[in-house]
């Protein structure tokens, strides 16, 4: 019983006139001790239940209420012998349309999308997102490098082009990235603790979710007739 | 009474699987050729072999409809017809970028895109804009009657002046 | 009054008949509470027992049942949009004059078929972040993960098929762009936009086409997928409940 680094092996046999018999072994040092847990579980009906009609219900509500305020657009009869000026896709596709005028189709319309879903897809496959630490706290200087390279590499590829609207957001979150460096995780400062405690999932994260807003909001607002640059207060 | 001979108390491993195997193997074989058919059928009903569509070949009317030096829109069909020095040639009018369509600015002797800014020459090259090449020539003759056609399906490479 | 209305009430809930009906029962106690979740066909994918800590609003947002919420308003909305709309060229534009102007309350459930649609898309995107933003993708929820992604997709797809069918020229011009981006795929693009398209151009075959898209395949699919998303969320040992989660 004390050997625990006895390997043992399973055998057959194939008698079945002998009761079966399940053996296990645990070749681990375990308890039968439950880890007292301080989250109850508790009946789905009526609390979850309830919880999840009333929240429904509110949504409900809300929508029903901007339903009853404000239209849908509905512009005139489809006329494939007349461009409107601008023609815009729904909002949640502005972004990519804004990227369109920086890039082809091809890199616009393929290979970042399928990039993006392809990123999104293997997040929990890697180790490094699964462990979550601030990505500072290990071999800092070494990443630091790797993290210049990319970020002076990136930015200049986006100079060249022009695309501004990329360009500025990534440098902001690259600014935020290096205050992260340059705090200590006992640092008097709790904004300070917090931002460098997170790890590289969250940055690329947080990079993408401001950077697909600049680009929704721009593609929204800021573009008028031939995707022209137009500031809306003046329109 | 015990069976003599055939019968074991162990499975032979080599004749008794490979039977099983090679039966799942044509099960699987048999479901990958149907999937393939499948496949095949589901492709071939899904692309419509009759199309509703407007056919590609434009009749612009007669030559002398259009003035030296004009650049003449028809919306309908999606093309210009240009009657330039060295004669008479078309351009598409949808955009190379996206689709949409462009429309020829007198003023400025140019042809614009409205969706993303693309500009075009009245030679149908590019001149600014994220359009990767110019507006596409399309082939052009005169019918029997002494119509101007202008055929939207297909394109020519090199510039040529149909001349009257 | 109100005492002979309860006790005819509780009278009828004895009847044979009722009982033959609601098996289950209300919350009069644990076991009836049990039976309410676990005996409903539409509830039984839930499990009898829920975590507490789950069911906090600082947990989730609950952004995943309002996700759930609008799917529902929108498939309401559409089912009933869908008897007064033809799918046809230009017959479609002229119904959406009629549920504006002629069919009772066509205002209101066209509004709130699009604003509910704008809403899914934006619940279903806050949605994907908080999970991300809490971590709770990782091991053994990881599959589930990738199942919400294909959601967003789906979502995305039927937002956007959804928009040509007013026949407008946002429209029809939105869905132009889109499927010229479509050819941009090297090798299969042409042949993708085809089918997409049931022709060369955004005429009435692909009308109809984004209409069954819309309506039946789509729909099937986000069902079907929702379906496991939801079996996935039990068999990983129910919603993540943050850092001192059973699974860690």
């Amino acid at each position: 019983m004390s050997d625990v680094e006895k390997k043992f092996v399973a055998g057959m046999d194939s008698d079945s006139r002998r009761t079966p018999v399940r053996v296990a072994f645990v070749t681990r040092r375990t308890s039968p001790h439950v880890k007292a847990t301080d989250d109850p579980a508790v009946m789905t009906y009526p609390e979850g239940i309830l919880r999840a009609v009333v929240a429904v219900q509110a949504l409900a509500i809300a929508l029903v209420v901007v339903s009853l305020i404000w239209d849908a657009p509905l512009e005139e009869l489809a006329d494939p012998m007349h461009t409107p000026n601008p023609a815009k896709a729904p909002w949640y596709f502005l972004g990519l349309q804004e990227l369109l005028h920086y890039f082809p189709p091809v890199v616009a319309g393929v290979i970042i999308p399928g990039l993006v879903v392809a990123a999104l897809i293997v997040i929990p496959y890697f180790n490094i997102n699964i462990e979550a630490e601030g990505i500072w706290l290990k071999n800092r200087a070494k990443r630091l490098r790797v993290f210049g390279a990319v970020v002076v590499i990136f930015s200049a590829v986006m100079l060249l082009f022009q695309v501004y609207a990329v360009l500025i957001p990534t440098l902001l979150i690259a600014a935020l990235m290096v205050l992260a460096a340059r705090s200590a995780p006992d640092s008097p400062s709790s904004f300070r603790r917090w931002l460098v405690s997170k790890p590289v999932s969250y940055w690329v994260m947080t990079w993408f979710l401001v950077q697909a807003a600049v680009l929704t909001i721009i593609g929204t607002h800021f573009r008028g007739p031939g995707w022209s640059w137009v500031w809306p207060w003046r329109s | 009474m015990s069976q003599e001979g055939n019968v074991d108390s162990k499975p032979k491993p080599d004749d008794e699987t490979t039977r099983r195997e090679a039966f799942v193997k044509l099960g699987i074989g048999a479901a990958c050729l149907a999937g393939a058919g499948a496949a095949v059928f589901g492709f071939e009903f899904l692309s419509p072999n009759v199309l509703y569509e407007a056919s590609p070949i434009a009749n612009a009317g007669k030559p002398d409809r259009y003035p030296a030096g004009s650049v003449t829109q028809d919306l309908k069909a999606g093309i210009y017809v240009i009657h330039g020095p060295e004669g008479f040639y078309s351009l598409s009018a949808v955009c190379t970028h996206l689709g949409c369509l462009t429309a020829w600015n007198a003023d400025l002797g140019i042809i614009a895109c409205p969706c993303h800014g693309s500009k075009f020459n009245e030679l149908g090259e590019k001149i600014d804009g994220p359009a990767p090449r110019g507006l596409p020539w399309l082939r052009v003759w005169l019918s029997d009657e002494g119509d101007l056609m202008v055929d939207r399906s297909t394109t020519i490479l090199l510039k040529q002046f149909l001349r009257t | 009054m109100a005492q002979t209305l309860k006790t005819y009430i509780n009278g009828l809930q004895q009847t044979r008949a009722w009982r033959s009906v609601f098996r289950g029962g209300s919350g009069a106690n644990n076991l009836r509470r049990a039976m309410a979740v676990q005996q409903n066909v539409f509830l039984h994918l839930a499990s009898v027992k829920i975590s507490r800590k789950s069911l906090s609003f600082r947990a989730t947002w609950f952004l995943g049942t309002l996700s759930l919420g609008t799917f529902l308003i929108l498939a309401t909305t559409g089912i009933l949009l869908m008897l007064y709309y033809h799918p046809s060229a230009p017959q479609a534009y002229a119904d959406m004059k009629d549920l504006q102007f002629v069919v009772s309350a066509g205002v209101f459930l066209r509004n709130l078929h699009r604003w509910s649609a704008h809403a899914m898309v934006f619940l279903v995107f806050a949605h994907m972040f908080k999970v991300f933003y809490r971590g709770a993708y990782r091991p053994p929820r990881e599959f589930n993960w990738v199942i919400g992604v294909i959601l967003l997709i789906v979502t995305l797809l039927l937002s956007y098929t959804g928009y040509l069918l007013p026949w407008d020229q946002l429209a029809f011009w939105a869905i132009t762009v889109g499927s010229n981006l479509m050819s941009s795929v090297p090798v299969l693009g042409e042949k993708l936009r085809f089918l997409m398209l049931g022709g060369n151009t955004v005429n009435a075959n692909a009308l109809l086409r984004f209409y069954v898209l819309h309506c039946v395949i789509l729909p099937v699919a986000a069902a079907l997928l929702l379906a496991i998303h939801f079996w996935r969320i039990r068999k990983d040992g129910g919603l993540y409940t943050g850092p001192g989660d059973s699974n860690e």
